[in-house]
């Protein structure tokens, strides 16, 4: 068969891998590096964002882009987050604010809000609303989750 | 209320810390070598006669392992809830679209997936019964061996002709409710793993670990203690996984290849082939008096349960007692049909039954509150339920009725204010309300015990063994804030072991609005235990009476005012090779003196959560777009155990009954396939929330409660689309009898 060899960055650290060129980044992190923490709801529609991740600063649905894509990208997932075992702010104010239930969603939240902070640090409640559309949640009601990433927003401005 | 440690308070969840770094495993997730994949294959006719599986070509594809029918069944080839009728694996009839036929075992997803498409599954169609009104007519075909109609509940309390001769205004209408999915957003998962001692472990993402082990048992026809089923984390349930399907075929699929199988379903399977909310159409008549009173009730309901009974039943009972909403009706005439069709199955789904009573009697008191000039506050104040009341069903309702005026003289402000906000521009503003009632528990003469367990670990810390999952609404967390203030020991002494069913003790199907009441319940007593048997050993190692000595706060307390920390009696406990552990079951309590006992089994309910919740919308009329600016929801519930935890079971109840409202409908299109996608069936997203909400908890404390607390699960869900529906209706004056409110409709209307 047909494979491909994919250079990135992920989490910060050059990767290499081999694979059949038609597998999604979400099937590579997935079955091939152990990552697990973006997941797969909708079926690789493109519709719930629990597989989110950050490929060049920007929020991916990872389900969506084939593995070569992200040749020389840099790909950040939610185990690369937290620094010398602490905590990103938006990973703390997730667990303070309530924000997390069954937490499928979780991963795919925190990252897209990662992404929005990065685009616009002074979101208004609207504004997280809009950046994080593309994220289901079927347990919260998403009160909480707005209110994490006010808090985790205001802690990133004074930090 | 007095000081406490924890209860009340917003505890951080445990398990949040494994979810926000990625590490919680989920059963996908979990690492593990040489593993299968299967796939299923699935049943593409409504409805048919199954003449062949030819798994020929597919067992010749290069890493296709085995393909597994009806055949390799060992044991018992159907199970199920309440009634044994659910095939694990197609046998002759093809009964819904999507129902499992054979699995696929291959190396990997891939050839697993292609190889499923090369089985050959001849059915010959017969035309599907999707309607439940049509399946229970007479020249029905049918569906299974005793016929269409599953199961029927006929209640009379008064005398209903009477009532209505009585009556100055009768209203009659037919409310429509849809099929909807829980749409969690984990999917149904399992995987098995035979093990050379003619063991299985096999993990679950499921509400009933001990019926997954059960019915597996069954499958395979092995006995219960050879299978050990582990949960993994819970990607969230609400009813929906209440189904063992997919663990007995992961389970039966190990088994035969005697490895390791994955079973992941896709969206699409999801959709099709696990228990949802039941659609129904329910006929209400309402008769009142000029001044409000209620004098008359009468309904028919037609209840679809789909291609098998799943808890069928049960949801009939619950949508039955909650006909008449929280109101004191006192002449009543019920009949609920629970009816087989080709459909997708409909089982548990969080409200079971009571979020369509609740849609069709809180549209018709404010249509009765219309008629007569009377405010929705106005009429309902007349005919709520008080205590002492008796309930139809011959229940007398408890102090929990305390609520519903205070929710109501909330509710009365609420509209107040909402009805002051001016409509934005082009549009017409309106503002609703319902009120709710949902009962806890699987109701009289269900066997329903909860046992938990707890062991006092050397360093004083206490480790729990809960019976039953947490489905991922927290019920950990709550568990271990009961645990700590019964011990009166911080929270963060109290930690939680992963439930196994080879040692955790059986703690129920987590479900029913009742697990804050079960749990805490029996764990409360389990900390009683614990204490005077840790007394015990304290007496035995100091040599002092036991009488002189007393717990308080993790130390030993003696008459002369010694203190001793709880830790070294444990530690030099386990140097003697004894273990300070307890174990406690909780009972639903039905007590036989004040349960009616002429009901069918599984009524009545004893127990209930009131609340009410308020909406604002606005409308635009020439589109029928709604969009709904507020919703305020007012709960009681007993007592609050952890703050951000009710409030985030309310908020999340309140958003699927937004969904209900405004879009869920797993409908059948146009090509005559059901809706199975997330691009079909629209739950709601961040931004079809209202900017603008707000939770008003009320706490009278239930006093057979764990520290007054009781449930709140399941109570949010059942106001908010009449809340919503009443509000477009005094927006529009556009009276919407089906869910979903589409703009199409209302626009049409
Ligand atoms: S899995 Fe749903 S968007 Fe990727
Ligand atoms: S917390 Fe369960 S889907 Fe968001």
């Amino acid at each position: 068969m047909k494979t491909l060899q994919v250079t990135f960055l992920l989490n910060g650290f050059e990767k290499t891998i081999v694979s059949a060129p038609n597998r999604t980044l979400l099937d590579v992190l997935r079955d091939d590096l152990n990552l697990t923490g973006a997941k797969d709801s909708c079926g690789g529609e493109g519709e719930c964002g629990a597989c989110t991740v950050i490929v060049d600063d920007k929020a991916i649905n990872a389900c969506m882009i084939l593995i070569g894509q992200v040749q020389g990208c840099a790909v950040e997932t939610i185990e690369g987050l937290a620094e010398n075992g602490q905590l990103h702010p938006l990973q703390r104010a997730f667990v303070e604010a309530g924000a997390v239930q069954c937490g499928y969603c979780t991963p795919g939240a925190i990252l897209a809000a990662k992404a929005l902070l990065l685009e616009n640090p002074h979101p208004s409640d609207v504004e997280i609303r809009d950046g994080l559309s593309g994220n289901l949640c079927r347990c919260t009601g998403y009160v909480k989750i707005v209110e994490a990433v006010r808090l985790a927003a205001a802690e990133m401005r004074h930090a | 209320m007095p000081e406490t440690i924890t209860i009340g308070k917003s505890e951080l969840r445990k398990d949040a810390w494994k979810k926000v770094t990625g590490a919680a495993r989920y059963v996908a997730d979990i690492p593990l070598r040489d593993v299968y994949y299967g796939a299923i294959v699935r049943s593409s006719v409504h409805y048919g006669h199954l003449k062949s599986i030819d798994t020929q070509t597919a067992e010749q594809v290069a890493g296709v392992h085995k393909v597994v029918t009806a055949a390799d069944v060992p044991g018992l080839p159907v199970f199920g809830a309440l009634v044994h009728d659910q095939p694990v694996l197609a046998v002759d009839t093809i009964h819904h679209w999507g129902q499992p036929v054979a699995i696929v075992i291959a190396d990997t997803k891939e050839i697993a997936a292609q190889a499923a498409q090369l089985v050959l599954v001849t059915v010959e169609p017969i035309l599907p019964i999707l309607d439940p009104v049509e399946a229970v007519e007479l020249n029905a075909s049918k569906l299974h061996a005793d016929g269409n109609l599953l199961a029927q509940f006929e209640i009379k309390d008064g005398d209903v002709e009477l009532g209505f001769a009585e009556a100055d205004v009768i209203l009659e209408e037919t409310f429509s409710l849809p099929l909807v999915s829980p749409a969690y957003l984990e999917t149904e998962t399992s995987v098995a793993q035979w093990n050379s001692d003619g063991s299985l472990t096999v993990w679950v993402s499921s509400q009933h670990p001990f019926v997954d082990q059960a019915e597996i048992a069954a499958a395979l026809d092995i006995p219960a203690e050879k299978v050990r089923v582990k949960s993994g984390v819970i990607g969230g349930a609400f009813g929906g996984k209440e189904d063992s399907s997919i663990s007995i075929m992961a389970s039966l699929a190990a088994w035969v290849v005697q490895g390791t199988v994955k079973l992941v379903n896709s969206r699409q399977e999801s959709f099709w082939a696990h228990p949802k909310r039941h659609p129904a159409k329910i006929y209400l008549k309402l008769g009142a008096k000029n001044d409000g009173t209620f004098i008359a009730l009468k309904a028919k309901a037609f209840v679809d349960t789909g291609a098998f009974a799943s808890y069928g039943p049960a949801v009939g009972i619950i949508l039955t007692e909650t006909l008449a909403g929280s109101y004191h009706v006192p002449n009543i005439e019920l009949d609920t049909l629970v009816v087989y069709t080709n459909g997708p199955l409909a089982g548990a789904m969080r409200g079971f039954g009571s979020p369509q009573s609740h849609f069709a009697i809180e549209s018709m008191v404010d249509m009765v509150a219309h008629q007569l000039g009377l405010s929705a506050i106005e009429v309902r104040k007349k005919n709520i339920l008080r205590e002492g009341d008796q309930l139809f069903t011959g229940v007398i309702v408890n102090q929990s009725a305390n609520s519903l005026p205070l929710a109501l003289s909330h509710a009365e402000n609420i509209l107040r204010e909402f009805e002051m906000i001016e409509a934005a521009p082009g549009k017409v503003a309106g503002s609703g309300m319902a009120l709710v009632m949902q009962s806890m528990g699987l109701g009289a003469k269900v066997p329903d015990d909860s046992t938990h367990q707890m062991i006092w670990m050397p360093d004083g810390k206490v480790d729990l063994y809960l019976g039953a999952p947490d489905m991922g609404q927290g019920l950990i967390m709550t568990a271990e804030q009961i645990a700590a203030e019964a011990l009166e020991l911080p929270f963060e002494s109290v930690s939680t072991v992963d439930l196994d069913t080879w040692n955790s003790p059986n703690g129920n199907v987590t479900c029913a609005s009742r697990m804050t009441y079960m749990v805490g319940n029996a764990l409360v007593d389990a900390a009683e235990q614990l204490k005077s048997q840790m007394l015990v050993q304290a007496s035995r190692m100091m040599n002092r009476p036991l009488d002189t000595l007393s717990y308080k706060s993790g130390n030993v307390i003696t008459s002369d005012g010694g203190k001793i920390p709880v830790s070294e009696i444990i530690s030099r406990a386990a140097d003697d090779g004894i273990e300070i552990q307890s174990k406690a079951t909780f009972s639903f309590p039905y007590p036989d003196e004040t349960t009616p006992q002429n009901l069918p089994i599984g009524m009545p309910h004893v127990l209930f959560c009131f609340g009410a919740q308020i909406a604002r919308v606005e409308v635009d009329p020439e589109l029928g777009k709604v969009d709904i600016t507020h919703l305020t929801a007012i709960h009681d519930v007993g007592r609050v155990i952890s703050r951000k935890g009710v409030e985030g079971q309310i908020e999340g109840g309140m958003a699927m009954g937004l969904g209900y409202a405004l879009f869920e409908n797993m409908n059948l299109k146009a090509n005559g396939q059901w809706v199975d996608s997330f691009t079909e069936y629209l739950i709601p997203t961040f931004n079809d929330m209202p900017l603008n909400f707000r939770n008003i908890i009320l706490e009278i404390p239930e006093e057979s409660g764990p520290y007054g607390a009781k449930g709140i699960g399941e109570v949010t869900v059942p106001p908010t689309a009449p809340a919503i529906a009443n509000a477009v209706y005094n927006a529009i004056g556009v009276r919407a009898t089906a869910l979903p409110l589409s703009p199409e409709d209302l626009a049409k209307l």
